[in-house]
């Protein structure tokens, strides 16, 4: 299956900094990928570069098949796409913008957008100007919506609202399911936001995409260890290069085995034999992000243990999606 | 609605959870046989989960035969034997491992465990 966005070696640099550096990316259809990253690590800047409203410094990135720099009115009538500070006109009416933009989409269906505004439960006599942060988000959203778009961008769009605004714009989303061809790239900094949403998760810090891969190949291969021993605990040496933040007090060992695989509970075990207790566990995907954010950093000092947040079959040949950063 | 609820544990995969919870209910008698099934729209929509999970959950359920596809009709709660003893108590296995560890962990013995439990079971009959 064709990816709806893919992006190649695509960076963007403003003037000396470098927001988004050679990026690899591709988005499947009929996924919901959430684009994960803490502030200002590139998401926006991907995604605007992504979207034509900035050209690649080098690189390139395609959309629905076509060179993002060539975007026209065509592939935009199948894009919806909602920003974090999307301006809205003031001075109209929520019935004002949705005729100002019904003639603009062909697909456009008049019943569905009266049935999304009903859920979403916005005024349509009220100026746009009067509403509330989350009231104007769940309106670009309806807008977005309403000609049934094959692929949904999403920036940082729960940002500032609350649960219930948060949980209709949520049902929002969910409603494009339903047609034949969907895929929604939602950018967040908050995990926590996107874990029921999201199968694929990409992780972007300092401009860098530090992997790709679906929810269920992730949170299937991260276990957090606490082994227990008799005396002091042991450091391996060497140590594991899937172990992550390996702590130690006293007598126990705790860290966070990130290479899966069919046998990797028992490697594990067998790696701690003299252990009287070894718990290993299932970890939120909020654990497994902030784990591999505190990898990034120990990473940036020197290049030891780069690959140790790729899965075992990964590490030899790299594919395109498990892309990791080159220097 | 749905005939049945799923209270998400972060950690644990959102596929897991929802299955767990049909398992559950049709234990239960929240779900009994011949009873519609959910759509995976409604699932998904209901849920706040990807729809793909939701699929996924159905294929999973139609697959343990738990659910069956009636054509013209939809998927319903399958005309199974009612669970037996041994298949409720398969259900409680998770929870009884983490009271289990959570109380070593605590270093609590057998009996305070089974205290704990018996005081909690007869205020339920209060």
């Amino acid at each position: 299956m064709n990816p709806v966005i893919q992006t190649e070696s695509l960076s963007k640099r403003y003037g000396r900094t470098e927001a988004v550096h050679d990026l690899t990316l591709s988005v499947p259809e009929g996924s919901i990928f959430a684009f994960v990253g803490p502030n200002g690590a590139g998401k926006t800047t991907t995604i605007k570069t992504v979207m034509n409203i900035l050209e690649p410094s080098s690189g390139r990135a395609t959309v629905l098949g076509v060179d993002s720099r060539r975007l026209g009115p065509t592939e935009f009538q199948q894009i919806g796409y909602v920003s974090e500070n999307q301006e809205l006109p003031g001075w109209m009416t929520l019935d004002g913008l949705l005729a100002y933009c019904r003639p603009l989409y062909p697909a456009w269906d008049t019943a569905f957008a009266e049935d999304l505004r009903r859920r979403l439960d916005l005024p349509s006599s009220r100026r746009i100007k009067d509403f509330s942060r989350g009231m104007r988000m769940k309106a670009a959203l309806l807008s977005s919506l309403a000609y049934r778009p094959r692929l949904l961008v999403l920036d940082e769009p729960f940002a500032g609202l609350d649960a219930l605004v948060r949980d209709e714009f949520i049902q929002g989303i969910l409603e494009l399911a339903e047609q034949a061809q969907w895929t929604v790239f939602i950018s967040s900094h908050d995990i926590d936001e996107v874990e029921r949403l999201a199968d694929w998760i990409g992780v972007i810090n300092e401009g860098r995409l530090h992997l790709a891969e679906p929810v269920a190949s992730l949170t299937g291969r991260f276990r957090r260890v606490e082994a227990t021993f008799e005396g002091d605990a042991p450091i391996p040496s060497p140590l594991p290069a899937s172990w992550l933040g390996v702590e130690r007090a006293a007598h126990t060992l705790r860290f966070v085995e990130s290479a899966g695989g069919e046998d990797d509970e028992a490697c594990v075990r067998a790696a701690l034999a003299g252990a009287t207790r070894v718990e290993i566990a299932p970890m939120p995907l909020k654990a497994i992000f902030m784990a591999l954010a505190r990898t990034f950093r120990t990473n940036a000092a020197g290049d030891q243990g780069k690959a140790a947040f790729l899965p075992a079959q990964a590490r030899e040949a790299l594919p395109h999606r498990w892309t990791e950063t080159k220097r | 609605m749905l005939p049945f609820s799923v209270s998400f544990k972060p950690g644990l995969s959102v596929h897991e959870q929802v299955v767990y919870a049909v398992k559950k209910a049709c234990v239960a008698g929240q779900l009994r046989p011949g009873d519609p099934f959910p759509s995976v729209r409604s699932l998904s929509q209901d849920l706040r989960i990807n729809p793909n999970t939701a699929h996924k959950v159905v294929g999973t359920l139609v697959a343990e035969k738990l659910l069956e596809v009636r054509p013209g009709i939809g998927t319903v709660v399958s005309r199974a034997p009612a669970a037996t003893r041994g298949q409720r108590r398969t259900l409680l296995n998770e929870e009884t491992e983490r009271l289990v560890v959570e109380a070593r962990k605590l270093s609590l013995d057998l009996q305070e465990v089974i205290d704990a439990v018996k005081d909690r079971w007869e205020r339920l009959d209060r």
